[in-house]
């Protein structure tokens, strides 16, 4: 061609086809680059770190996982003040537009220039090991402010049209206490941005920069097309309110549970989604920031939720999320001073919690525009682990990330033990005994911890670790008093829990949040994850699933009898239903038992509402009061 | 006896060369596969190729086989009796895995565990527990371990895989309960984990050691059964079996862990490239494989093929070393189409062999990557050497149909499609080499099977290589390379150690008994002691880290010699992979010792070109469609014609039986002494 290029003024089916599958490929090559380049085990090995490419005006166009914003660029510099060479980057949960939580999370982003025109960014940041603060690891159970969290950076040009400003450079690796590892995620994750921006680069070159931005345009509308037309009609148009809980905020015990609300409104077009109602501030690291930029953030991290609206889960798993979605869902804040509008230097360590609730919250309330054809709940991110020794030789961190039992929901019961970031593992046994002082007793699923339903929830852990020196436990935990919701005549699932098994035979049991238990050599530390919440009447499900899960000693036979109303008796290796008692006593149960509720939140939430403890404010009501279960099969 | 038959089975087709070892003749056939019993394709293969020849079985002096028996037992989920035991309080241990969802946010929600290898109630525990260093702790309670195995047994379980924490470091327990198993039971199937894979990591060598005994009764049987059936036809000679690590081994010796025959498929593919590239004199290369439904690519740097213990099969990890080779559904069945969103799809929905492209005129209706190569006037107007007549008129309607729905020319939506293939397989690519750290530009292409060079030049370009390599018969590279293949064990132990405190003799003591083991056994293979190369390799990383890096020693550098280059070449290694090294700043840690033993095989002679000084002319002209430039009036060359050096300007396509070779404007092709068609990128 005369030019040298394949330019072409227009969009076309192929150009947009080939250029969403690069973008698609271009953001699994950036993953691969800080997997293989980065340093600390929380973004090598538990993948805690997310990349996404944006538009110039920083849409985001990626749609696998959440990501950060590209607005603090345009809020915090002048217009004209981004060239190449520049890297941007911060950790400010208060200056970051919403798009970072929690100061571990480091956030590289590049922008991408074609012959000296801006054509978008590439972006990556991860959870990293250390930042400072009062503990290793910058994770204070029981921080009281920002400071105590570890080193803020405000959005700042770590280079400047390639030029490196040591000084700050300097200053962010001082302030950690793994220094070497912080500076070598940090250069491979700038690496790794860098090395995407040249993918983006390339596909200027092949097609022209007005076909890349039009084909960017597509992506986005597609995107927004996909929620509207295939989702959004699955929602039924109205009005509906839910609520879940933080139990505990690490400071405050005498607190009653930290309620985040919901008011959803769907029509034809969007969904509306008014945080107004959720409970203040707390006192301790349990708060999350993020009513910046008309709430982009919260709503690009909510949408995937919609996924499961899709009519299978294979195509679920096709559908991706990008700043299309901002087109069907909408958010309002409360006034300041709330969980997740709270006031400047409020610790946010902890804002995993909340990160899971509101997912599950979401789910929670569209469960009643749905007929409950939505998955229940499921908290998956425990961090637990033990250390010791008293000198820098002998100090070891045995630390894990588990997962918990995944929700039932109408086409499959849960998976059992898993973990919300993608690609995250757990660690072996042979490898932990190996680097550690412990001895693993027992890894296994916990008996009885996933909600009963017609698809029940997966299980969660039960293991037991003992400590081969004395050590301290650590456990950063919540749902270790309320369970994960059921839904749609779905049970309530087991809770979280952590106790240590003394040398004189008795048992400790432990807060979920906890830095402080001493374990002494040759006792067991034993972790109990929760399970998912159930989904749909248990009385419903195949009594032949539940004799299997009696068979495999997953289900006791007492549940088996009490939650579902199954009598299973033992047919050499493996137990039966005896279809005659269980029919009989399913009648019983149904006769008695009431209508069956659309959520069930556990005996201890029941507790806590018969002795007062929760209050509704001004304009709200209890949002599962006259909410029942739908039949599974509507 | 101076024939060798390597025999290729795949889903559709097998395929055979054989070559003559005295006077470098080739014989290439082909016959359909016989899945239901593919000893009955193999022995069709072996008789037809002996007639083409002129030969008699006794005229056969080897026998290589690459087969998919392995891999299809596996895909076809055939894991009925099925059984594992692993030690108590673990019993959960393949349910639980790695708790790891796959892909995006929010998939925890509705992604649904895959199901496992064997059901929990065919897990059964055995009491008994050895610590990380092999020491027993608790010492194995028989009795119960037995009951466990009876209970299995009772409940019609065939094959059981045996998984005891820490039997990497210490067999003593799996060995025990194989013995009293085989004892009992003497007709069921056993693999022990510490005989399949003994490397730490208990999830992974689980399920590795369950893949093997699950495809033992498919593998073993048939190989006996296809073993006896060569016996009868050709005596007692070598018949060596294909394994995903690129070498072979005897089939006896296959049977025994079928785990190591898992994707042995697209490894000959690979192997033939090297073995020709080479002497084309090209040393880094990738691989292109294009084929009906999917494309197979791999990278090589320095003639080797890069080698990967990650692999999954299915959803399932198997962590013997094998070739790292990646898949995309795209190849010359695959169909473009239409999603619900108006967006323009092509692949992984494939025609399949049966019915087809449309062009084959099979009953295909539907437009694919091949009738849109055919629209275009890339393909002449029969394939095969005449056999199937192409129906390019039907096709071009189909395309024309689909041009409407976006306001484009038939040969405009024709082109995309071939654009849209050629960046899957660019994507595919992008998987073997930058998100390995490995820039591809520097790197030639070598392109093979049925559709390879249709865009091979297209996907260079892509990449910014220059050079791509059309190797001769490319639809049969896959049985040649079958030829080049060394006989090749690899053996592992994990020996967790770090430098500070490690003990250089111990470390020695555990390599040389691995190298004892593989002498042993390579002499077993019939390979001549003198003849016996073995080959070093450590996985090691700094304390802390989560994964390894593979360190290699030079051949015949043994004692404290190899391992303080151990120590040492870490450092280097980790660099080049991950760009950053803790020389004198962090303590190292060794994982596993590994050794490879290779005995060469004899590679067959080539019968080269002669320069007679005659160019080719044309064949034909024909109208071709070439992307921004248009309908053009192109010269076509027989490649059997071409002369030596003989250099061909593209546009312009070279036919062939079996293949058609593209050069697109600004590439040009030349015919190497051994047959290759070596394409340049012009330079400006």
């Amino acid at each position: 061609m005369a030019d040298g290029t394949n330019a072409k003024a227009k969009l076309g089916p192929i150009e947009l086809e080939v250029i969403t599958g690069s973008v698609r490929s271009t953001e699994l090559e950036i993953e691969a680059a800080v997997e293989r380049t980065s340093r600390s085990p929380m973004i090598r090995d538990q993948h805690d770190y997310r990349v996404a490419l944006f538009d110039k005006r920083g849409r985001k166009l990626t749609g696998r996982s959440y990501s950060a914003l590209v607005e603090p660029v345009f809020e915090y510099f002048k217009e004209g003040d981004i060239h190449e060479g520049d890297v941007f980057f911060w950790n400010d949960p208060y200056n970051s537009c919403g798009g970072i939580g929690h100061v571990p999370d480091l956030c590289t982003t590049v922008p991408i220039f074609h012959e000296g025109t801006l054509i978008g960014f590439s972006q990556v940041f991860g959870h990293h090991d250390d930042v400072g603060g009062s503990v290793p690891g910058s994770l204070p159970v029981n921080a009281r402010d920002q400071w105590a969290e570890g080193l803020v950076i405000p959005p700042m040009k770590l280079y400047d049209k390639g030029v490196l400003n040591e000084g700050a450079y300097n200053i962010v690796f001082r302030n950690s206490r793994l220094g070497d590892h912080l500076r070598g995620d940090v250069d491979a994750e700038i690496g790794a941005a860098k090395l995407g921006s040249r993918r983006i680069v390339s596909m200027a070159e092949r097609y022209g920069i007005e076909v890349l931005e039009a084909a960017f345009d597509a992506m986005i509308d597609n995107c927004a097309q996909t929620l509207r037309r295939e989702l959004l009609p699955k929602i039924e148009n109205g009005t509906y309110t839910w609520e879940d809980y933080i139990e505990f905020d690490g400071v405050d015990r005498d607190h009653p549970p930290h309620a985040f609300r919901v008011t959803m409104t769907k029509t034809e077009e969007k969904i509306v989604l008014d945080f107004t109602g959720t409970d203040d501030e707390a006192d301790g690291p349990i708060n999350w920031p993020i009513d910046y930029s008309d709430g982009v953030f919260i709503r690009k991290f909510m949408a995937p939720v919609l996924r499961s609206l899709a009519d299978s889960p294979e195509r679920a798993a096709e559908i991706d999320i990008n700043e299309g979605c901002l087109d069907v869902l909408e958010v309002k804040f409360p006034e300041k001073g709330t969980l997740i509008t709270p006031t400047f230097g409020k610790p946010t360590g902890m804002r995993f919690f909340l990160f899971l609730r509101v997912l599950g919250t979401f789910a929670g309330v569209l469960a009643k525009a749905t007929k409950g054809h939505i998955p229940a709940d499921h908290e998956t991110i425990r961090i637990w682990g033990m250390h010791g020794g008293k000198t820098q030789e002998d100090f070891y961190l045995f630390r894990e990330v588990l997962g918990g039992g995944a929700p039932g929901r109408p086409w499959a019961d849960g998976s059992d033990v898993v973990h919300i970031v993608p690609n995250s593992r757990n660690l072996p046994v042979e490898f932990s005994e190996t680097r550690f002082p412990i001895r693993i007793e027992q890894l296994a699923l916990a008996q009885d911890s996933a909600g009963a339903g017609y698809r029940r929830g997966g299980f969660g852990y039960d293991k037991r670790v003992r400590s081969l020196r004395p050590s301290t436990l650590l456990s950063n935990a919540d749902r270790s008093e309320l369970s994960c919701v059921g839904v749609n005549g779905g049970q309530a699932s087991g809770i979280y829990s952590a106790t240590v098994q003394r040398g004189n035979g008795t048992e400790q049991a432990c807060l979920g949040m906890s830095d402080d238990v001493k374990i002494a050599q040759g006792e067991i530390a034993r972790i109990i994850t929760n399970g998912g919440g159930g989904w749909g009447d248990p009385l419903a499900r195949e009594m032949d699933l539940v004799a299997y899960d009696v068979t495999t000693g997953l289900v006791s036979e007492k549940s088996a009898r009490e939650d579902y109303g199954v009598i299973v008796k033992k047919d050499g290796h493996q137990f039966a239903a005896d279809a005659t008692a269980t029919n009989a006593l399913r009648d019983e149960i149904r006769a008695t038992r009431g209508p069956l509720p659309l959520y069930d939140r556990g005996p201890a939430f029941e507790k806590m509402k018969a002795e007062g403890k929760i209050k509704w404010p001004e304009g709200w009501t209890d949002p599962d009061e006259g909410w029942t279960a739908f039949d599974v099969n509507a | 006896m101076s024939l060798r038959i390597a025999i290729d089975t795949g889903g559709t087709f097998t395929d055979i060369v054989a070559i003559n070892d005295k006077t470098g003749d080739q014989h290439v056939v082909k016959t359909p596969s016989t899945p239901s019993d593919p000893s009955v394709g193999l022995l069709n293969g072996v008789d037809k190729v002996l007639e083409l020849a002129g030969m008699q079985g006794e005229d056969v002096m080897q026998l290589l086989h690459g087969s998919t028996t392995a891999t299809n037992a596996v895909l076809e989920h055939k894991f009925e009796g099925l059984g594992l035991i692993v030690t108590k309080g673990f019993r959960h241990l393949i349910e639980i895995a790695r708790q790891s969802v796959p892909d995006g946010y929010g998939n925890s929600l509705f992604w649904v565990k895959p199901p496992r290898l064997v059901p929990l109630h065919l897990v059964r525990e055995a009491p008994g527990r050895l610590d990380h260093t092999g020491a027993e702790l608790e010492e194995l309670d028989e009795a119960a371990t037995m009951e466990s195995v009876d209970a299995l047994i009772e409940q019609g379980v065939k094959c059981i895989g045996v998984c005891l924490l820490h039997s990497y470091a210490g067999n003593a327990h799996e060995e025990r309960i194989g013995k009293l198993i085989a004892e009992r039971y003497p007709d069921v199937f056993v693999s022990l984990s510490s005989r399949v894979l003994p490397e730490y990591r208990e999830y992974e060598r689980a399920m590795t050691t369950l893949i093997d005994v699950m495809v033992k009764p498919y593998c073993k049987t048939y190989l006996n059964r296809a073993g006896e059936a060569v016996r009868a036809r050709a005596g007692d000679i070598p018949f060596l079996i294909m394994q995903s690590n690129g070498g072979v081994v005897k089939h006896e010796t296959a049977g025994e862990k079928p785990v190591t025959m898992l994707l042995s498929g697209p490894a000959g593919g690979v192997l033939g490239a090297i073995h020709l590239s080479r002497l084309a004199g090209y040393n880094n290369i990738l691989t292109l494989d294009v084929g009906g439904t999917s494309t197979d690519m791999s990278l090589v740097t320095d003639l080797k093929p890069a080698m990967t213990s990650q692999s999954m099969i299915e959803h399932y990890p198997v962590k013997t070393p094998m070739l790292d080779i990646v898949t995309v559904g795209t190849g010359g069945g695959s169909l473009a189409w239409i999603d619900d969103y108006q967006n323009l799809k092509v692949g992984p929905r494939s025609s399949g062999a049966v019915p087809g492209p449309i062009c084959y005129s099979r009953g295909g209706d539907k437009p694919t990557v091949t009738d849109a190569a055919a629209v275009l006037g890339r393909l002449p107007k029969a394939l095969v050497g005449g056999e199937l007549q192409l129906d390019i008129e039907t096709a071009a309607k189909a395309y024309d149909v689909l041009g409407e729905r976006y306001n484009m020319s038939p040969e405009e939506v024709a082109a995309g499609v071939l654009e849209i293939a050629t960046a899957n397989m660019v994507h595919g690519i992008r998987q073997v080499t930058t998100t390995r750290g490995k820039d591809p530009s520097g790197y030639a292409l070598v392109s093979f099977g049925g559709a390879g060079a249709l865009f091979a030049c297209d996907v260079a370009e892509f990449l910014d290589v220059t050079t791509v390599i059309s190797p001769p018969n490319p639809g049969n590279l896959s049985a040649y390379g079958l030829h080049v293949c060394d006989v090749k064990q690899d053996y592992i132990r994990t020996l967790v150690r770090q430098q500070s405190t490690s003990d250089s003799a111990e470390i020695e003591a555990n390599w040389a008994e691995l190298e004892a083991t593989g002498r042993r056994e390579l002499i077993a293979e019939g390979v001549e002691e003198e003849r016996v190369q073995l080959v070093r390799f450590a996985d090691m990383r700094y304390v802390g880290e989560g994964h390894e890096v593979l360190v290699s020693i030079p051949e015949g550098t043994t004692g404290d010699a190899a391992i303080e280059q151990m120590w040492s070449e870490f450092h280097n290694v980790h660099f080049e992979t991950f760009g950053f090294d803790y020389r004198d700043e962090q303590d190292v840690e060794l994982v596993n010792l590994r050794v490879q033993a290779v005995g060469e095989a004899n590679r067959p002679e080539i019968k080269l070109r002669e320069n007679d000084g005659t160019q080719a002319a044309p064949t034909t002209t024909r109208q071709i469609y070439w992307a921004g430039q248009g309908w053009t009036e192109c010269n076509i060359y027989d490649r059997t014609e071409l002369a030596l050096d003989q250099v061909v300007q593209g546009p312009t396509v070279i036919e062939e039986y079996g293949s058609t070779v593209v050069v697109p404007p600004t590439w040009s092709a030349r015919t190497d002494k051994y047959g290759n068609l070596i394409l340049e990128k012009n330079n400006g």
